[in-house]
Order: C-alpha cells, then sequence, then structure tokens
C-alpha cells in the first residue's frame, strides 16, 4: 500500500508542504480564500529545524499499533483499514491532548477544524488525505514538494531502494560518487552544520 | 470523561467507548454488575460476589482500583447526604441528582484533595455555578505531579477563576441535619458547605486475593506480568510493575499504562512471551484555560543524580522543566505548549540520551528533528 514517504536529506526548509497542507483542509481547498475562513485551516505537516537548523518535514507516521489510538480515553481515534490511516473522530474528541502526550513524533494539535463541531477544539492531524486519494490524487504535501522531499509510494519499495543506494555507496571504487540525485543536497546540508559550528563558537 | 458529566458537558450516553456489542464480537462472555470476592488456587476457581463458581487456566486480575478512603468522610457520609467520592458514573450520577437542592448556582462546595480528581471535582462544580473551596493538605496543586514553581502557577491560574484554594489543611469532621452543612477543618475553623468531593487518589482493589499472591503497593508482577502464582497474570491499576524513570517497584495507576500492560498481559497468557519494559507515570491536564503535561521523575531527591533546567516565559505562559541523569531526560513538567510532550515523554520511556544541547529543548520550534539523531 502506497503512503508518504519522507527522505529528510533532501528538504529544504521551505514549508511550501504546510501551506498545500492547510489549504487541502480547507472548505474552499484554494489558498487565497483558505486564508480568510474561519476556522483558519491549519497544516497537519510541520517542518521543524534539526540539529543543524535543516528542514525536518514532520508528520504522522500512521504507526502500527498507533500509541494516540491506545491512548484516546473516548475512543475518537481509529484507523480506517482501506488506506492504514489513524483517523480522528471529531464527534467523540473531547480535546484531552492524551494523544499528544503520546505521540512520539508530535504531530498532534489542537484546534478548530472546519469539518468539526461549530466552536469546538479538536485533535488534528494527518489524514493522509484520503479525500484526495478517493479522487485519485497523491496527497497535496507530496504533489507540492518540489525537492522530491515527501514521496507517495510503497515505503517497502522505498525502503529497498535506500538499501541499494547505501549497498552501491560502499562499493570498492564507488565511495566517491554520489547518492543518485543532486548533490546540491549535501552541500547544503554541509553548509548549515558549517554555519550552525561557527555559531555555537 | 465523568468530569464532563459534573460539568454538564457531556451526556451519560455519550460515554461508552465500545459498543454493547464489543464482548460479544470478540466472543468474550461477559457477567456484568458482578465482582469477584474470592480466588481458589487449589482448584483454580473465582469466586463471585453472586455465587458462581468460574474455573480458569490462566487467570488475568485487573480489578483497578477504588477511591483511597478518608475516615472522617466515611463516618460522615454514613449519616449526612451530599458527601462524594468521584470514581465511577454512579458518583457522578448521584452527584448531579442533588445539584439543585445542593444550591447549584449559589453554593458552596468543598473538595477534598488537589490532584487530577480534585480538580475535574472543582472544574465541573465550578461551571456549575458553586463557591468552590479546595483544601489541599500538601504544600501545593498537584503536589504528586509537578514541581512547586509549576504548582504555584496552577494555583494563580485557578484563583483567577474563582476557586479557592486552601493548603496544609484538611477536614476532619462534617457537620448538617440528613444533609452537609459545614466541614470542620484541622486548624479548627468551621467552612459551610453543601456538597463535599473527597479526591484523594486511588488504591488498588486486591483486597479478595489470597495470600500466595503476593502484594505490595500492588500485585506484585514480573516482567511478564506474572503474579507470584504461575498462570496468574496482573495488568492495570492494580499491578505493581517498575517504573521506568524512577527504576524502582511502581503502581502507575492511569489509562495508557492499562492499556500497554493489557496487551502485555494477552500476549503472556495466550503463549506469546513478551516482556514488558516498565510503565512511566505521565499526565495531562487541562485547567481552565492552563494545559499542564508530566511525566517521569519531577521532584527529584537531592543526591540521586538529577539535575534540573528550568525554563518560564511569564509573556507567552509557558513554563517547562527538564529533569535529567546522567546525560538522558528522566522528567519534564509543561505548563502551555504541549503539543510536543509525546516527544519528550518517549525520550523518558525509551531512555533515549540527548541529541542536542537541553536549551535547544525549550524553543517554540523544537521538533521531532531535533531528537531525530541525524546529522545532515
Amino acid at each position: 500500500m502506497k503512503n508518504v514517504v519522507v527522505h529528510p536529506e533532501r528538504c529544504v526548509g521551505c514549508m511550501q508542504c504546510m501551506i498545500a497542507c492547510a489549504t487541502a483542509h480547507s472548505h474552499t481547498k484554494a489558498t487565497p480564500a483558505a486564508l480568510l475562513e474561519v476556522p483558519r485551516p491549519s497544516p497537519r505537516v510541520h517542518v521543524g529545524a534539526g540539529i543543524y537548523n535543516e528542514g525536518f518535514p514532520n508528520r504522522c507516521r500512521h504507526c502500527d499499533p498507533a500509541p494516540c489510538l491506545l491512548a484516546c480515553l473516548p475512543g475518537a481515534i481509529y484507523r480506517d483499514p482501506e488506506t492504514d490511516t489513524v483517523l480522528v473522530n471529531y464527534d467523540r474528541c473531547i480535546n484531552c491532548a492524551s494523544c499528544a502526550m503520546a505521540c512520539p513524533y508530535g504531530v498532534i494539535r489542537y484546534t478548530e477544524d472546519y469539518k468539526a463541531p461549530p466552536g469546538k477544539v479538536v485533535s488534528v492531524k494527518c489524514d493522509n488525505c484520503v479525500e484526495r486519494q478517493h479522487e485519485g490524487k497523491v496527497p497535496a504535501c507530496v504533489e507540492t514538494c518540489k525537492t522530491g522531499a515527501l514521496t507517495f509510494e510503497d515505503p517497502a519499495i522505498a525502503a529497498k531502494r535506500k538499501t541499494g543506494e547505501v549497498a552501491r555507496s560502499v562499493s570498492v571504487g564507488e565511495e566517491a560518487r554520489e547518492v543518485p540525485g543532486s548533490p546540491t543536497f549535501s552541500l547544503l546540508n554541509a553548509l548549515k552544520r558549517a554555519q550552525k559550528i561557527v555559531n555555537i563558537r | 470523561m465523568i468530569a464532563s458529566v459534573l460539568a454538564g458537558h457531556s451526556a451519560v450516553a455519550d460515554l461508552p467507548v465500545r459498543k454493547d456489542s464489543f464482548y460479544e464480537r470478540l466472543g468474550i462472555d461477559v457477567i456484568l454488575g458482578e465482582g469477584a470476592a474470592a480466588v481458589q488456587l487449589d482448584s483454580s476457581e473465582v469466586l463471585t460476589e453472586g455465587g458462581r463458581t468460574i474455573p480458569f487456566d490462566r487467570l488475568l486480575i485487573a480489578t483497578g482500583s477504588d477511591a483511597r478512603t478518608v475516615p472522617a468522610a466515611e463516618a460522615a457520609a454514613a449519616e449526612l447526604d451530599g458527601i462524594f467520592y468521584m470514581r465511577t458514573l454512579k458518583h457522578v450520577e448521584s452527584m448531579v441528582r442533588i445539584l439543585p437542592e445542593a444550591g447549584e448556582g449559589t453554593g458552596s462546595a468543598l473538595v477534598l484533595g488537589g490532584g487530577l480528581v480534585g480538580f475535574k471535582a472543582a472544574y465541573g462544580l465550578l461551571h456549575r455555578g458553586f463557591r468552590v473551596v479546595m483544601l489541599i493538605k500538601s504544600g501545593y496543586p498537584l503536589f504528586m505531579q509537578v514541581d512547586a514553581e509549576a504548582g504555584r502557577l496552577i494555583q494563580e491560574e485557578l484563583e483567577k477563576k474563582g476557586l479557592e484554594v486552601r493548603t496544609g489543611v484538611e477536614a476532619v469532621g462534617f457537620e448538617g441535619e440528613g444533609r452537609v452543612e459545614a466541614a470542620r477543618l484541622s486548624d479548627g475553623s468551621m467552612l459551610s458547605c453543601s456538597l463535599v468531593v473527597v479526591g484523594k487518589g486511588v488504591v488498588p482493589a486486591m483486597g479478595f486475593l489470597p495470600t500466595e499472591i503476593e502484594t505490595h503497593a500492588g500485585v506484585v508482577v514480573d516482567e511478564y506480568l506474572e503474579t507470584t502464582v504461575p498462570g496468574i497474570y496482573a495488568a492495570g491499576d492494580v499491578a505493581e510493575s517498575v517504573d521506568v524513570a524512577r527504576d524502582k517497584p511502581w503502581v502507575n495507576a492511569i489509562w495508557p499504562v492499562a492499556v500497554e500492560q493489557g496487551r502485555h498481559a494477552g500476549w503472556n497468557m495466550a503463549g506469546r512471551p513478551v516482556a514488558y519494559p516498565g510503565s512511566l507515570s505521565r499526565n495531562v491536564i487541562r485547567i481552565f484555560d492552563l494545559d499542564v503535561l508530566t511525566a517521569g521523575v519531577v521532584n527529584p531527591d537531592e543526591g540521586e543524580g538529577y539535575e534540573a533546567q528550568v525554563h518560564y516565559d511569564p509573556r507567552r505562559r509557558l513554563y517547562r522543566k527538564l529533569v535529567t541523569k546522567e546525560g538522558r531526560l528522566a522528567g519534564v513538567v509543561l505548563l502551555n505548549g504541549i503539543e510536543q510532550g509525546g516527544v519528550l515523554m518517549n525520550m523518558v520511556a525509551d531512555r533515549r540520551p540527548f541529541t542536542a544541547p537541553v536549551e535547544r529543548f525549550f524553543d517554540g520550534s523544537f521538533n521531532f528533528g531535533l531528537v531525530s539523531g541525524r546529522v545532515g
């Protein structure tokens, strides 16, 4: 089954995924109009800073077993077997924050949502864009990512490709070759690391 | 959940987590409304309060916990109406029933205990228009969960919302005719009240067990959640496992731990040995406009090698306390901005070493990228 795979080494921290995500989870589905909506649409993917201030696109892993689902007191969090997605029933959610305390990745937020009862603050997280998937589209964050940091594919295939890349990189005579793609990311990340070290001093 | 019934935010019908068909769908015969009275080891049978005898090959003790009783309140409750524990739906239903005669909207209520239950009770009663006085015997609210500084901030928040908090005193007696009218306090003073809620914690429900099953603060279990009698397991509020932050035997009577232990006990009882790594004390509570999240060791004893770093931003009303030991996170207290609490809680639970300076964890921009261990 296809899912969103994150390649953090390719993230440049542009945060366009956050805007695309908020738009995809708006009533109007258009960024300019979404900005005027009440409640204001919120992103489910969160780009944060890593150790060297490099970008890190952080989103729900839809874990199995999911700690948030197990911790949910009113039984509002459930798994959609069709898309293997962990979802929240806004009617049942009581905004107790037990899921935030359980989530090892810190990807749950509490806010109003256009799909929740008006005025009710609920637990809001990535839904794998199940609605878009039903329309045959890929998740909004993947569609908008310009650097390939977010891809929509079978995680097993992505892992196998990565294993292959790492294996090739250690072959005799191949050490110097870049991992397929462009060296830009390595350069960017090296630069950020150097800047950080200089700043610390 | 029952607290929101008391506050009038939820209906009783909204409470069940599972559908009525839940047990049937799983092929479980369930006997409701009838407790276990005894466990007979020689014949491997459980006797119920209703006189049934149920044989077992494997037994799971998951009887949970009951409200800790307070002798003064126990004695008074036998004669006076209006004194309640807040542990079960029945407790809250009878509380809600007498709210009108207790003076909903104008009456005075007394809450004994500054723990989580005390807070939920106070919150609900304030919403119902009561004047609420909370008596806390220890120095500050949430004494078991947070440090003194956070406790002070929580108390300020509560007082702003109209709650009266008195520390260092407790109720020693109650007076009234037919129903409670006043409480006598340990400092000799009297306090009028038409409703009393006792929230002094919980105790494991293990009184019916035979002595062969060793009990301490709870039913003692090994890492496979098996008790000292082979084939008999315990999980949840009744079980005493190991606390991973304290590295000591401990009863963590909280929902997420009960879920973890129940799953592990189930696996082990079904013949698939899965070791349980231990539990972690943790809690999250929203008190009016203040969110509180705590996990692990928050009030370390001197000389045990713990260090604490505190960061308080009064303008944004953010408070963070991180307790570390040997380069690892041992405990955390967060007031407001609790969305990343799970990352920290799991760092404590997994004993993961710090990958970045502790100060970075006070940043607003802190996210999982900082602890993922990835370096460019």
